[in-house]
C-alpha cells in the first residue's frame, strides 16, 4: 500500500499525451499519485474506433478502472481532456462505470460539453497542419507557441513539441472536426461535484473570462480561478501554482467527507453492485458543500439543525457528513417517508417550527443540552414556561398545530422523533457509514453477482468476495453456481 | 411485468368486473375470473415495474411503497410508508416479507373462545383448501413434518437459515420451545411459472422487502397476474380511482380514475375494492358508499410486532439470507395467561436503515449510545412477534381536512395499544428475551413496533356489525365487493398475506356462483 492521500487521473489536452502530466506530478509530490492517461491517438494509445468524445471517455475510464487502488481520486483535465472528463464524471456518478471514489475535478482551461468556441480560420489552420500526416516540427512549435502567454522554458517546450509530433494525425483531425464540435451536454447533465476551474487570462478561446459562462450550469459547485499572464497550457506554464490549487482543493473541499476503505470501494466498483446502487453510493460519498445555502430552512434553522445533529448523531473526526444540509435538500424535494404524526403540519413547516422552538431554549452547556434533549424525548418540554420574547417564530399558543408558536409536550416529542430518524438514516446511507457498521448488501443483485446474494450465512462466516473484516476465511463455502 | 399484447377494453364497455388494486386481494381473483372468461379490468394506482427497477438501496427502494402521506394519531401512532401498503403492479406483494404461516382455527373463532374480538364467518377447513391451492401456485417452502400440524405438507423444502435463525433455533432447543424452518413464499428450487417464465431458486438475499429481481420471492406480478393477462384481463397501471358512480337503483355503474393527469371513467357491471386496509375505507368514506353500518374505517387492527435483539460475540450480519427463516407457533395459545389470543414468533433479519429507525423510534436512542448500538448491529440476532389485536372504539380511520395529490382527503389512522395487546407484547417480549439469553446473548434490547393494516371494512354475518358478508359482498350494494385485508374480522396471529390470497380465490368462486 502506497502512502499517498489521493490519486489524480490526468486527462491531457489535444496533442500532449499522458506524459504532459509530468510537471504537475513533480510539483504535487508524493502525497498525490498522478496517473497521466494517454487518450486515443496520443502517447502509447492507438486511435479510437471513432472520433466521438465518448470514445475518449471510454479510454479514460478503462485506465481509471485498471489503475484504481480503492482510494479516493480526482479528475484533473486540460482542454480537450476537460470535455472527456465531464463524461467520465457523469458516467461515474450515474454508476455506469466500474469505478468508485471520485471526490472532485480540477479542470484546466477545459473544453466545455457544448461545442467548443473556435473560429473557422483557426480550425482550418490547425487541420492544415495534419493534412500530410504527423505535425512538422515547425507546426508543432507554432501550436505550442500560440497557446502560451510567454515562451516555455526550453526543455519544457521540447517535451511538449515532441509529444505533439508523436500523436496520430487522425486523432488530431477528429478532435478538430468532430470531438470539439460535438454537443455532449445532454449526456453530461448537471454534475454536483466539488470542482475548480483554472484558466489563464491570456487564453483566446477557453480563457478565464469565458469559463463561468460555459460551465456554471454544468458544475453548480465550481469555483473559478483565473491566472494572470497565462495562456492555455496551464500545466506547463503554471505547474507549481496549479499544484498548490489542487492541494488546497483537496484539503479544504474534496477530502471533507468520511473516507471509504479501499476494500469496500473496490466492492462498490465491482459488478456485484448494481448500477443504480453504485450511483447512489457515489453521489452520497461526495463531500458536502461548505458554503451550502439552505433552500427550505433559514440559515439560522440550518445552524440549529447542525447543532442538534452533532448531539443526536455524533460524528467523530474531522471528516464529516453535513447531515443538516442533506436533510434541508431532501425537504426541498417534498419527498417524505409516507406518513406523519397527525398533530404535525407538513414536514418543512414542522422542521421550521420545531427548530425555532429548540433554538429559543438551546442552552450553552453540554449537560444542560443533554437535559433538554431528555426532557423533549420524555414529552415533558413545556413551552408555556418560556418568556414569549425569546421565541422568534410567534407567541406561545399552547402548541396548536396550525399556530406558529413553540411546541410543547408530545407534539415536540413526535417532531423530535422524526428529526432523530432522519438524521440517523441520512448518516447511515453514506457508504463510509455502511462500511463502518459492516453492511455490504448493496453488493448483491448486481449483474456480476452470481449467486445474486450470499452463500455463507452463519455467524462468523463470510463469502470470498466480502471484506476480510466481516468473517473468517477458514470457513468459506463457495457457490456451486 | 409484461403487459405487452394484453387484451384491452374500451372505457364505455360495461366490463364484468373492475378490480381496484393488484396485490394479494385483487390478483388471485382477477386471474380466476379471467380464466372463466369474464371481462375484467384491474386499476392499479402505482406503475408497472420491470424487476430491474427494484433497488436494494433503502433510501430509494420505497418506489414500491405507498408514499402518499397518511396521518397517524393516538398513543401508539402506526408508521406507514415503508410499512404496510404497496405501490405498483403487484401491490404489497412487491415488498412483503413472504412469511406464510397458515391461519389457526382458534384465531378464527376468537369471540366464541374468549368473548372478545370477533369470529370469522368463514369455515377454517374451507379456507385451508384455498390456502393449499395458493401455496402450490405461488411456491411456498417450509418444514415437513410441521410440528403444529402433522398433516401439513410443504411442496418445497426450506430455504437456508441465516444467523438469526440459527440463534433462535439454539435458544428454543435449550428451553424446550418447538421451532422449525418457517413457511416462506421463497422458492428453494427454480421453476417455470406459467405465463411468467423462469423464477430462480433462493439466492439468500436479505433485501426482499426492497423488491427482488429474480422471482425467488413470489409476488402477484410473477404468479397470478401473468395468468390473468394471458386469460384476457387488462391491467391499467398509474390509475388512481377516486370516484364511484351508481345507477338509479344504487348499484355501481362505473369508476372514475386519474391517469396521466386526466380523468377517465370505466363502466362496469361489478366492482371489487382491493386497495388494502387504508385505501379501501378511504375511498368508501370519500364516496359515502356501503356504510349503512357505520363500520367503514372502524375496527382498525395492527399486529403487535415487538422485536427483541440480542448481542453476541460473533458477527451475525443477519441482513444476509431470507430474513425470517425460523418460526414457532408454540404461543398461539400460551398456557396460564389472562389475555385473549396469542402470537407467532419468527427470527429476524433487518436492513441497516430499518434497524436504525427501530433503534431511534422503538428504542428511543440518541447520541453516542445510538452510535454504539449501530456499531454493535453486526453482532446482533433478533426475534420478532406477530400478535393478535382486538378491535376497540377509538382505533379507527377517518378522513382529514387535508387533500392529497388526487384531490382525495388524506386518511387519519388513530391507534392506541390496548391492555390485551400490551399483555401479549409483554408475554412475547419475555419469551423472546429468554430465547436469546438461552442462546448466549450478552445483552438484549427491545424495539417496539406494530405492523399491517387490517379490519377497517370487516366482514360480518350480521349487516349491522360489518361492511361486507362472508363472501366479501357489500351488505348495502349487491354489485360491490371488497377483497383485501380490510375485511379481516380479527387480526389472526398469522401474517395476513397468504390468508388474503386464499380469501381472494374463495371470493372469486362465490362471485362465479
Amino acid at each position: 500500500m502506497t502512502r499517498h492521500d489521493c490519486t489524480v487521473f490526468f486527462l491531457h489536452g489535444l496533442g500532449f499525451g499522458g506524459a504532459s502530466a509530468a510537471p504537475l506530478a513533480a510539483a504535487l509530490g508524493d502525497r498525490f499519485r498522478v496517473i497521466g492517461i494517454d487518450l486515443p491517438g496520443h502517447g502509447e494509445a492507438p486511435d479510437a474506433a471513432d472520433g466521438s468524445v465518448n470514445a475518449l471517455a471510454d479510454a479514460a475510464l478503462a485506465v481509471i478502472e485498471a489503475e484504481a487502488d480503492g482510494g479516493p481520486w480526482l479528475l484533473a483535465a486540460h482542454s480537450m481532456g476537460g470535455k472527456a472528463a465531464a463524461l467520465v464524471a457523469a458516467r461515474t456518478l450515474s454508476g455506469h462505470a466500474n469505478v468508485f471514489g471520485l471526490t472532485g475535478a480540477v479542470l484546466l482551461a477545459p473544453s466545455p460539453p457544448t461545442p467548443e468556441p473556435m473560429g473557422d480560420e483557426k480550425r482550418a489552420l490547425m487541420l492544415s497542419w495534419a493534412e500530410d500526416g504527423a505535425l512538422s516540427e515547425i507546426d508543432a512549435r507554432e501550436y505550442v507557441a500560440q497557446n502560451v502567454a510567454t515562451p516555455l522554458a526550453v526543455n519544457l517546450e521540447q517535451d511538449a513539441v515532441a509529444l505533439v509530433r508523436r500523436m496520430s494525425p487522425l486523432a488530431w483531425q477528429r478532435w478538430i472536426s468532430e470531438g470539439s464540435r460535438e454537443d455532449v451536454s445532454a449526456a453530461v447533465g448537471v454534475i454536483d461535484l466539488p470542482v475548480i476551474v483554472l484558466a489563464g487570462e491570456d487564453d483566446d478561446d477557453l480563457g478565464a473570462s469565458v469559463q463561468p459562462g460555459l460551465l456554471s450550469a454544468v458544475y453548480p459547485r465550481a469555483r473559478f480561478v483565473s491566472f494572470a499572464a497565462t495562456g492555455h497550457l496551464l500545466a506547463y506554464e503554471r505547474a507549481p501554482e496549479v499544484a498548490a490549487e489542487i492541494v488546497h482543493f483537496w484539503e479544504s473541499t474534496a477530502s471533507a467527507a468520511p473516507a471509504v476503505a479501499p476494500e469496500w470501494s473496490r466492492m462498490i466498483a465491482s459488478s456485484r453492485t448494481a448500477v443504480e446502487a453504485r450511483a447512489l453510493l457515489a453521489q452520497r460519498a461526495i463531500a458536502d458543500d461548505a458554503n451550502y445555502s439552505p433552500t427550505t430552512l433559514s440559515p439560522e434553522q440550518l445552524a440549529t439543525l447542525r447543532t442538534l445533529a452533532d448531539r443526536l448523531v455524533p460524528q467523530s473526526g474531522d471528516r464529516r457528513i453535513d447531515l443538516a444540509a442533506r436533510i434541508d435538500a431532501d425537504l426541498a424535494t417534498g419527498r417524505g417517508d409516507g406518513w406523519r404524526p397527525a398533530e404535525l403540519p407538513d414536514d418543512a413547516t414542522a422542521y421550521r417550527r420545531g427548530l425555532d422552538t429548540v433554538a429559543s431554549v438551546w442552552p450553552g452547556g453540554r449537560a444542560q443540552q443533554d437535559d433538554l434533549i431528555r426532557t423533549i424525548l420524555a414529552g415533558e418540554f413545556d413551552a408555556g414556561k418560556l418568556d414569549g420574547a425569546e421565541f422568534d417564530g410567534g407567541r406561545f399558543d399552547g402548541g396548536r398545530s396550525d399556530g406558529d408558536g413553540p411546541w410543547s409536550g408530545d407534539v415536540l416529542r413526535r417532531w423530535f422523533d422524526d428529526v432523530r430518524t432522519d438524521l440517523a438514516r441520512t448518516w447511515l446511507a453514506h457508504p463510509a457509514s455502511l462500511a463502518r457498521v459492516g453492511y455490504d448488501g448493496f453488493a448483491t443483485s448486481g449483474p456480476g453477482a452470481k449467486p445474486a446474494g450470499y452463500v455463507n450465512l452463519g455467524a462468523g462466516t463470510r463469502d470470498s468476495w466480502e471484506p476480510a473484516e466481516l468473517g473468517s476465511d477458514q470457513l468459506i463455502k463457495e457457490s456451486n453456481l | 411485468m409484461n403487459l405487452h399484447d394484453m387484451r384491452t377494453y374500451a372505457h364505455d364497455d360495461v366490463v364484468d368486473f373492475v378490480v381496484i388494486g393488484t396485490g394479494a386481494g385483487g390478483a388471485p381473483l382477477l386471474a380466476r375470473l379471467a380464466e372463466r372468461g369474464l371481462r375484467v379490468v384491474a386499476l392499479e394506482a402505482g406503475p408497472n415495474f420491470d424487476p430491474d427497477e427494484f433497488t436494494n438501496d433503502e433510501v430509494e427502494a420505497p418506489r414500491i411503497n405507498w408514499m402518499s402521506e397518511r396521518l397517524s394519531g393516538g398513543d401508539s401512532p402506526t408508521a406507514f410508508g415503508l410499512n404496510n401498503s404497496g405501490w405498483g403492479v403487484g401491490g404489497g406483494t412487491l415488498h412483503w416479507g413472504a412469511f406464510t404461516p397458515r391461519p389457526d382455527p382458534r384465531d378464527m373463532n376468537l369471540f366464541t373462545e374468549s368473548g372478545l374480538g370477533a369470529d370469522w364467518p368463514v369455515d377454517h377447513d374451507e379456507l385451508i383448501r384455498y390456502i393449499i391451492d395458493v401455496e402450490r401456485t405461488i411456491g411456498v417452502s417450509g418444514a415437513t413434518p410441521y410440528p403444529w400440524d402433522p398433516e401439513r405438507e410443504y411442496l418445497e423444502p426450506p430455504v437456508d437459515r441465516n444467523a438469526s435463525a440459527d440463534i433462535m433455533a439454539a435458544g428454543c432447543a435449550r428451553l424446550g420451545i418447538r421451532a422449525t424452518d418457517a413457511p416462506a413464499a421463497i422458492l428453494s428450487r427454480e421453476r417455470d411459472q406459467p405465463h411468467h417464465g423462469r423464477r430462480r431458486a433462493s439466492q439468500n438475499l436479505g433485501t426482499i422487502h426492497q423488491g427482488e429481481r429474480y422471482g425467488t420471492k413470489a409476488t402477484t406480478a410473477n404468479t397470478y397476474l401473468p395468468v390473468a393477462v394471458a386469460a384476457g384481463a387488462e391491467i391499467r397501471p398509474d390509475s388512481m380511482v377516486h370516484g364511484i358512480e351508481r345507477d338509479i337503483l344504487g348499484r355501481v355503474s362505473a369508476v372514475v380514475y386519474r391517469h396521466d393527469g386526466r380523468e377517465f371513467r370505466q363502466r362496469c357491471a361489478n366492482l371489487v375494492l382491493a386497495g388494502g386496509g387504508i385505501e379501501t375505507p378511504r375511498l368508501l368514506l370519500n364516496t359515502g358508499l356501503a356504510n349503512s353500518s357505520g363500520q367503514v374505517g372502524s375496527n382498525f387492527l395492527a399486529h403487535g410486532a415487538v422485536q427483541v435483539w440480542g448481542r453476541f460475540d460473533e458477527q451475525m450480519r443477519s441482513y444476509r439470507g431470507y430474513p425470517s427463516g425460523l418460526i414457532s407457533e408454540d404461543f398461539v395459545r400460551p398456557d396460564s395467561v389472562d389475555f385473549a389470543g396469542g402470537y407467532l414468533l419468527q427470527s429476524l433479519g433487518a436492513m441497516p436503515l430499518t434497524y436504525a429507525t427501530g433503534l431511534v423510534r422503538g428504542g428511543g436512542l440518541w447520541g453516542s449510545e445510538l452510535m454504539d448500538e449501530l456499531d454493535a448491529w453486526r453482532f446482533t440476532a433478533g426475534i420478532g412477534m406477530n400478535g393478535e389485536c382486538l378491535p376497540t372504539e377509538n382505533n379507527r380511520l377517518v378522513l382529514a381536512d387535508e387533500i392529497d395529490e388526487w384531490g382525495v382527503p388524506r386518511a387519519i389512522v388513530t391507534v392506541t395499544t390496548g391492555p390485551n395487546e400490551q399483555a401479549i407484547n409483554e408475554h412475547a417480549t419475555a419469551v423472546m428475551t429468554r430465547i436469546l439469553d438461552a442462546a448466549g446473548a450478552l445483552e438484549t434490547r427491545v424495539l417496539a413496533r406494530t405492523a399491517h393494516t387490517l379490519g377497517t371494512c370487516r366482514m360480518s354475518a350480521d349487516p349491522a356489525q360489518g361492511v361486507v358478508d362472508a363472501d366479501g359482498r357489500s351488505h348495502d350494494i349487491p354489485n360491490l365487493w371488497i377483497c383485501d385485508n380490510s375485511t379481516f374480522p380479527s387480526a389472526l396471529s398469522a401474517n395476513p398475506c397468504l390468508t388474503q390470497m386464499a380469501l381472494s380465490l374463495r371470493t372469486a368462486d362465490r362471485m362465479l356462483g
